[in-house]
């Protein structure tokens, strides 16, 4: 279960890559270049990052309107996400879902969600046949705070833990949905205490430590291939940005903004590389380059993409 | 003659649930147990009380239920303090605590909790309350008796001597600086990151030191409890080296290292450790695990040291103290 | 008469109906210091507090539901669901529930609530965001759907829709939130169930609803241009709905065009010209044309989003085909 250097490099390489990809989304979304809702994930990237690494081929994840960071963890094209969020034809989805809808099915991507909460069934699908065709995969559903208090979340938790499902619910507990923080949508502060009504185990974890995030889910999913049913983990986490690209966030403070920069999982990870003589400064300042570089691309491909002809607004409603 | 009460909202949901068969402790449930505590502070004549702040707030939803008729006759406070969520909080509320004049903690947690409140407490006893199933120093308890035996040493019902009894603590010394303690256990772990904290994993212990020694202990420490037995009072410890993947085990247990988790060690080598000594760590890189939490990351050149103290938090014995009340005739009316 | 948005003046409805009655009251996601997620609701957690400005979880169930429970106990609630598209997950309590409570108890139930909510297209919010769902609404009995599509209707509806005794859902388009209109002063209503002659003409009648209304206007000017009188009504309520100024209309000009947002297959515009065939099928001069979306989802991309959304020109090409 230990991560060798390489792969804790490719921890770090991966948030540094989410990073860029949502600042550069943000910059090209002030300017107006990106049409449509725009939710960045910037100050959650452990979580994504620290639970793909634990996934498989045959594994899926579900995610949600603050999903680039979920798509780029599990391995998807950069490219193609920002041709999708240009609205390009090259994008995931011919430029027909936009940022809140990437998707890649055959990544194991089963797409980020408009609908808050839609992603627990269908996760819980995805593990029921991922345990129907005994194939050993596991799914992962990612959702937020303000999620917990759907419906959905509360079925899916349930069939999951009589079905024995392998799935791993990951909650990202960055306390607000929109301007509802925690204290005011819910009686609770630790969701992992929810797991209790299910039968099912709940732990609750610092989300901001790509670690610890790593090996809570490398448990889950161990527990999950073995058959002994779904696990909801909670990662306590912090959005930077509003919640919508051009949110005023009224509902919150600039100092609680700026006491969770301070834990700010990126040169959190970075500076315990560093101690532990992992990576040096070089290697962090050339991972920035060939991370900028690697964007610098994946825009370059969105703009050169051409928009979807017109006839493509009646395609793919059925299958052929 | 006041108290204080210090209820850790994140103890009981480590990740012990999932890798042992810890079970989740809701913040409901510590909810209750701050109730019954409030009850028996009350009932022996307990004035005022400190609480803590936290971010899940026990001090608003515990007093909630105590309206009108069943209004409580006691004074009852929060500590003005920032909170951070963190275990800093405990460790400033201690010592915000002995400030007010105290007399007694109440303390919500595991064996992490009473370490971190232990480090701002001074010469204030703790009760602590255990709200976990991992726990060696904090004992499971009912609350009602646990707020009876904190409010009669509170008010001097009960005179100290005989109610209370010292702890013994280690000293982690970095690089000649004390950098933290421990209460009971402290493991040298070759790992590199504290991540979720806790300890399950046997193959990474290199060293385990303990502060006391007994068979019905659980965690790390019952690696220890397995070998010989060392009373909470006695003044001794026990150093532990494990061995390296390949070497021939001097000694095998098997020992109860986590909530429903047993597991076989292989031990190079143990000895018993005295007051003032300092045992080196056997190895760097590692983490230094204290009381069950993984908190102290050392480098290759990092030189660390631990050394057994006698002079720990003060523990209301809650047996003894109410015996001793009873024997007074206290609780006649 | 004030000029002021269609944002403001519902915002001006709800306050003015929340001051004339305390029992009327406003819930939703973000509804309270936000403001709502289209700046609505602005204040007024300000004026009336959050006992009657309520936030709540994002649990569309429970809007909805306890809206119609506390309907049904005497109160008048006004529930927002940020998007028509979230009432998919809030239906049963929509359909099941209050659409059906009085009905079912022999008449001995009422449920006055009035659920706000925002349909179209036209932001770029892709296929869970933007659609116009309308035709679900009006296919249950017991609902009242009111569709405005100027300021000023805003807030006459709206006041009558919180004064009724039946659960009404009320529909904003987002992309008509800025739009400025004169709003008369005092305590205005416009009676549910009365549609607008939006302009008058004797060529072609050409009913539209919502943000339709706008485009049909504009392609009435272009008509009007080349010697073609169109007549656009508004029916601004869909259910109860206004057939009588329908029919006075297609009396008079022997052609009726459909135009609205939602797709066109099981639209709403299928039951006007149902109406139509089979009540004035003698006053036709020509076929019933629909302008209405294609059936599919609502693409992102934004050259694919307008090609969805009925335009002038579809409307202009419908008209010119049945004159
Ligand atoms: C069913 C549903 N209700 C409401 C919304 C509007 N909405 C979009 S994101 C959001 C907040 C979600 O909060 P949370 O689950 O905590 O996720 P976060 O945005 O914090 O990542 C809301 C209310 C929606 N998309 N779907
Ligand atoms: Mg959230």
């Amino acid at each position: 279960m230990a991560l060798d250097k390489e792969e804790m490099l490719e921890l770090y390489r991966k948030m540094c890559l989410i990073r860029e990809f949502e600042e550069t989304v943000s910059k090209f979304f002030s300017q107006g270049q990106i049409p449509g809702f725009v939710h960045l994930y910037i100050g959650e990237e452990a979580v994504a990052t620290g639970v793909c690494a634990n996934l498989v081929k045959q594994d899926f994840i579900a995610s949600t309107h603050r999903g680039h960071g979920h798509g780029i963890a599990r391995g998807a094209s950069i490219n193609k996400m920002m041709a999708e969020i240009f609205g390009k034809v090259d994008g995931y989805c011919k430029g027909k879902g936009g940022s809140m809808h990437i998707a890649d099915v055959e990544l194991g991507f089963l797409g980020a969600n408009g609908i808050v909460g839609a992603g627990l069934p269908l996760a819980a699908g995805a593990a029921f046949a991922n345990k129907y065709l005994n194939n050993n995969g596991v799914s992962v559903c990612f959702f937020g705070d303000g999620a917990s208090n759907r419906a959905t979340f509360h079925e899916a938790l349930n069939l999951a833990s009589i079905w024995k499902l392998p799935v791993v619910f990951v909650n990202e507990n960055n306390m607000y949905g929109i301007s509802m923080s925690q204290e005011r949508h819910q009686n609770i502060t630790d969701i992992a205490d929810r797991a209790v009504a299910y039968g099912i185990p709940g732990v609750s974890i610092d989300g901001n430590d790509v670690m610890a995030v790593y090996e809570a889910t490398a448990e889950a999913v161990k527990r999950a291939r073995a058959g002994a049913g779904p696990t909801l983990i909670e990662c306590k986490t912090y959005r930077h940005h509003g919640h919508f690209e051009g949110d005023p966030t009224v509902y919150r403070s600039e100092d609680e903004v700026n006491q969770w920069k301070k834990k700010d999982p990126i040169p959190r990870f970075g500076a315990r590389l560093l101690e532990m003589k992992i990576m040096t400064q070089d290697e962090i300042a050339a991972i920035a380059d060939e991370v900028k570089r690697e964007i610098e691309e994946a825009v370059a491909f969105a703009q050169r993409s051409p928009v979807p002809a017109v006839e493509e607004l009646l395609t793919d409603v059925y299958c052929d | 003659m006041s108290v204080g009460i210090i209820a850790n909202p994140a103890s009981g949901k480590d990740i012990r649930r999932l890798v042992a068969h810890a079970t989740v402790f809701d913040n409901q449930e510590k909810v209750n147990l701050v109730r019954r505590i409030l009850i028996g502070l009350q009932a022996v004549g307990v004035r005022n009380v400190w609480f803590m702040p936290d971010y899940f707030g026990f001090y608003d939803r515990a007093l909630e239920v105590f309206t009108g008729e069943n209004s409580l006759q006691m004074d009852t406070r929060l500590l003005d303090m920032r909170i951070n969520a963190d275990q800093e909080d405990s460790q400033r509320a201690a010592t915000l605590m002995l400030e007010k004049g105290v007399r007694c903690i109440l303390v919500l947690g595991g064996d992490g909790t009473n370490r971190v409140v232990a480090k701002g407490c001074g010469e204030i006893p703790l009760m602590p309350l255990s709200t976990g199933t991992n726990n060696v120093f904090p004992t499971m308890v009912e609350g009602t008796v646990a707020g009876l035996a904190a409010g009669l040493v509170a008010t001097g019902a009960v005179e100290r001597e005989n109610a209370l009894k010292r702890a013994k603590k280690f000293s982690i010394w970095v690089n000649g600086q004390e950098r933290d303690i421990a209460l009971i256990d402290a493991v040298v772990l070759t790992e590199q990151f504290v991540a979720s904290r806790a300890i399950w994993d046997v193959e990474k212990i290199r060293q385990v030191l303990v502060t006391r020694s007994e068979p019905f202990h659980i965690g790390v420490a019952a690696i220890a409890g397995s070998l010989c037995r060392i009373g909470p009072e006695e003044a001794q410890g026990l150093n532990i080296v494990m061995n390296r993947a390949g070497e021939q085990p001097q000694i095998r247990v098997t020992a109860a290292v986590g909530p429903g988790l047993m597991q076989d060690v292989s031990i190079a080598d143990y000895q018993t450790i005295l007051p003032g000594q300092r045992i080196p760590i056997v190895e760097t890189p590692c983490v230094i695990a204290v009381d069950g939490e993984r908190e102290i990351t050392l480098e290759t050149e990092d030189e660390a040291e631990i050394e057994l103290s006698m002079e720990g938090p003060w523990v209301v014995d809650f047996k003894q103290t109410l015996s001793q009340a009873v024997a007074k005739g206290l609780f006649r009316k | 008469m004030p000029e002021m948005t269609y944002s403001q003046a519902i915002n001006e409805a709800l306050r003015e109906e929340m001051r004339r009655d305390d029992k009327v009251f406003i819930m939703g996601e973000d509804v309270g210091i936000f403001g709502g997620c289209f700046g609505v609701t602005t204040g007024m957690i300000d004026e009336f507090g959050p006992e009657r400005v309520l936030d709540t979880p994002i649990s569309e169930t429970a809007i909805m539901g306890s809206a119609v429970g506390a309907a049904a106990a005497g109160l008048r609630p006004v529930p927002e669901i940020m998007f028509m598209d979230f009432l998919a997950v809030c239906l049963d309590e929509l359909v099941n529930q209050a659409a059906k409570m009085r009905y079912m108890f022999g008449g001995k139930a009422k449920v006055p609530l009035t659920l706000r909510t925002v349909l179209g297209a036209g932001l770029g919010a892709a296929a869970q965001h933007s659609q116009s769902l309308e035709a679900w609404i009006c296919h249950v009995p017991g609902l009242k759907v009111v569709m405005p599509s100027t300021a000023a209707d805003a807030k006459g509806l709206l006041k009558s829709a919180i004064r009724d005794d039946n659960p009404v859902v009320f529909l904003e388009h987002k992309m008509m939130y800025a739009m400025s209109g004169e709003v008369p002063d005092g305590d205005y209503t416009i009676p549910l169930g009365k549609a607008e002659i939006k302009r008058a003409g004797k060529d072609v009648t050409i009913v539209a609803t919502s943000l339709m209304v706008h485009k049909a206007l504009a392609a009435a000017e272009t008509l009007a241009a080349e010697g073609i009188e169109a007549e656009v009504i508004d029916p601004r309520t869909l259910v109860p709905f206004d057939k009588e100024t329908l029919f006075q209309s297609v009396e008079k000009t022997g052609r009726l065009v459909i135009v609205h947002e939602a797709v066109k297959t099981g639209g709403f515009g299928g039951e006007i010209a149902a109406m139509v065939a089979e009540e004035c099928f003698d006053m036709l001069d020509a076929p019933i044309k629909r302008v209405a979306a294609p059936s599919t989802p609502i693409p992102f991309a934004s050259n694919l989003e307008s090609a969805f959304i009925p335009n002038e020109e579809k409307i202009i090409e419908a008209v010119k085909a049945i004159l």
